[in-house]
């Protein structure tokens, strides 16, 4: 640090103070020329698409049109997208999809950390063998899922009918019955690993005394998971189910390649929805639209999500 | 309150011994003080008390009744634990209540007991409050009252001051003192401290490698250590060991050092001597019973002063002497300097003799 000259000093004084700030931005010049590079990646891949998105929201984009040529129609998008009868059942998909395999993977994922978290023989290969859902390629998996479910090949099927439960094949994937609940037990194989490994690590945060003294004060093994262990894990819960509901409410892969919303819709959830708009029916402006109503959503979502958490914090801090 | 009896205890992980074969008897009301390095088993021990761990072998016997394949809540035990084990997420009353609704007390009998057992430790302004809203002392008193609230037979623990500071230590040390006092309590309490051991036990259980390696009043462990390693392990500053070898002169046995001086033992002090399995014998001896002298006196060994730490009431000097370090208390007034001649006197009453090949302490014959 250099010490600066009375003149200096002076100068500084009579310095306006509206150009403080870019003042300081020169003077500060290498520190932003450090943020620059990361910037410019944000500003192009994050900043301008959601720009673009909402502006072409309030475009027709007629397939039989250039994009040059798209014509300005203000909210009737919106308008569209929002009156529309599909749109409630997609929403309804998306929200049984969201819920059913949050709630599922969480769960299935708590009793395998739970178990897992006791010392037992062939623990280490059992946990390899959990992690497998979570480390297999989504696309790979659903292909194979597909076949395991087929109505003519699937082995799930066959089994079904060898063990004498029903008498043919069933269809799992092309009735609209069961292809939304034959999907979400997918995705929930797919990420109940994860929900595991995070409430592993939460597991290794409750003190080995506090259920020693839980057990000397005579509660049994329920009471001790009830009154000392899932008080402990309540946080890494919060988080783990926050981050599966994003990733359920923008799931994409597991539902397009098994069965791109059909049959008639019935495995529709907004992504696949937004994508067939989009790039089946070349629909740019109403998917921008689409698009747009989802991302308020899930901003809303996450403002509420993200408060309750914050808020927990600071009753804990006071 | 009860009699506990440990009768051949042992806990073995794999080919490791934790616990290996302690037997000992703590009286009705007595206070009793695992105390020992880390890694010594004291933990361990109190753990098999608490049923917290399966024993490998051996019988616990609290009151009359044989407790070994019981549950830890099947036992009547109440524990306090290092870090206080309180329930974060429960107010200081629902803490206390706990093990009284885990015993499906009815909620009457639980609010008496909770606020029998607040009044006892001062504790009734803090029950609405959450364990993390309390200070050190606060959560170690709401510890104390969980374990209270149940009326146990035997209170064990673990621990229990150190994680308060210093100040604190004490003043907590002097009421867990009175806490026994007042219930007439069974205390099993395991400490690496062995000063708490020293002002608080009735009793105190040596512990190291597994072994108990004496179970005595605090008085006696002190004054007649079984070995070398209680006596380095009991007191503060530790005992001085110096590793010396025996000669013959004529009747009389004297130490002879390496550098040279030889310590001739009293009539007493030989014939405990000659009791050692070889002619390496081990000198022990507490500060509080060596003299310095600044010239050379009758009786006394030339050694020279490595280290003065003044604490205030006492100043504690280390000394080069054949060829180990002894620490003697001074007076403050008196003026020493590093690396300055000095000589040092033995108190032939109060000098202990050990064999130095097996380091237990020699005795009469």
């Amino acid at each position: 640090m250099s010490i600066a000259t009375e003149r200096e000093i002076a100068a500084r004084a009579k310095r306006p103070i509206r150009f403080g700030v870019l003042r300081q931005m020169v003077d500060r010049r290498s520190d932003y020329l450090y943020v620059l590079p990361a910037l410019i990646v944000m500003m192009i891949v994050i900043a301008y698409p959601i720009y673009y998105t909402i502006e072409l929201s309030f475009f027709n984009t007629p397939s039989n049109l250039q994009m040059k040529d798209k014509v300005f129609i203000g909210l009737d998008n919106y308008a569209r997208i929002l009156t529309s009868r599909s749109f409630r059942e997609v929403t309804m998909n998306t929200f049984i999809w969201t819920v059913a395999s949050t709630f599922f993977a969480f769960l299935l994922g708590l009793g395998a950390a739970l178990s897992l978290h006791r010392e037992f023989l062939g623990r280490g290969v059992l946990r390899a063998v959990l992690l497998i859902p979570y480390v297999v390629s989504a696309v790979a998996a659903s292909y194979v899922w597909k076949w395991l479910y087929h109505s003519d090949f699937g082995v799930i099927g066959a089994l079904a009918v060898q063990f004498g439960f029903t008498d043919r094949p069933i269809n799992f994937i092309d009735n609209i019955h069961t292809v939304l609940p034959s999907l979400i037990v997918v995705n929930i194989w797919k990420e109940f690993s994860f929900a595991m490994i995070m409430l592993m690590a939460g597991l290794q945060t409750v003190p080995d005394q506090l259920l020693r003294a839980a057990q000397v004060d005579g509660a049994n093994a329920w009471q001790r998971f009830w009154h000392v262990t899932f008080p402990h894990l309540k946080g890494v819960s919060m988080v783990t189910v926050l981050l599966l509901m994003v990733a359920n409410f923008n799931a994409f892969i597991i539902p397009w390649i098994m069965t791109s919303g059909g049959p008639a819709g019935a495995s529709d959830i907004w992504i696949t929805q937004i994508y067939t708009i989009a790039f089946g029916r070349q629909r740019y402006g109403l998917a921008s639209a689409y698009s747009v109503i989802l991302f308020i959503v899930m901003m809303t979502l996450g403002y509420f999500y993200v408060r309750a958490l914050t808020r927990g914090d600071d009753t804990r801090v006071k | 309150m009860a009699q506990v009896v440990l009768k051949e205890i042992v806990k073995q992980y794999g080919s490791l011994y934790a616990v290996n074969n302690v037997s000992l008897t703590v009286e009705d009301g007595e206070f009793v003080a695992l105390v020992g390095p880390s890694g010594c088993g004291k933990t361990t021990t109190l753990n098999l008390v608490a049923g917290l761990l399966p024993m490998t072998g051996g019988d616990v016997l609290i009151g009359d009744r044989n407790v070994t394949d019981l549950d830890p809540k099947d036992r009547d035990i109440a524990m306090v634990f290092q870090n206080y084990a309180l329930y974060p997420n429960k107010t200081v009353y629902k803490n206390l209540a706990f093990p009284l609704q885990m015993r499906k007390l009815s909620k009457a009998e639980i609010d008496t007991k909770v606020m029998d057992a607040a009044k006892v430790l001062d504790i009734v302004h803090l029950l609405q409050r959450k364990p993390r809203e309390l200070s050190g002392g606060q959560q170690q008193r709401v510890a104390l009252g969980r374990a209270l609230v149940r009326d146990p037979q035997v209170f064990l623990m673990d621990e229990p001051l150190s994680n308060l500071d210093a100040k604190l230590r004490v003043q907590m040390r002097t009421e867990l003192k009175r806490f026994h006092q007042d219930l007439k309590a069974t205390v099993i309490y395991v400490t690496h401290d062995q000063l708490e051991a020293v002002t608080m036990a009735d009793k105190m259980a040596v512990m190291s490698g597994g072994f108990l390696q004496q179970y005595d009043s605090p008085k006696n462990v002190f004054e007649h250590p079984v070995n070398m390693f209680v006596a380095s392990f009991v007191g503060s500053p530790a005992m001085s060991l110096i590793p010396l070898e025996a000669i013959n002169t004529g009747g009389k046995i004297a130490l002879s050092s390496s550098e040279g001086w030889q310590l001739p033992l009293s009539e007493a002090n030989s014939k405990k001597a000659q009791t050692a399995s070889t002619s390496k014998i081990v000198l022990g001896a507490r500060h509080s019973t060596l003299q310095l002298h600044k010239s050379k006196e009758s009786n006394s060994v030339p050694g020279r002063v490595y280290t003065v730490e003044p604490t205030g009431d006492v100043t504690f000097v280390q000394v080069f002497l054949g060829g180990a370090t002894v620490i003697v208390s001074l007076d403050p007034s008196v003026d020493v300097k590093s690396d300055q001649e000095v000589w040092i006197e033995f108190d032939q009453e109060r000098l202990h003799l050990f064999d130095g090949e097996t380091e237990m302490a020699l005795t009469d014959p």
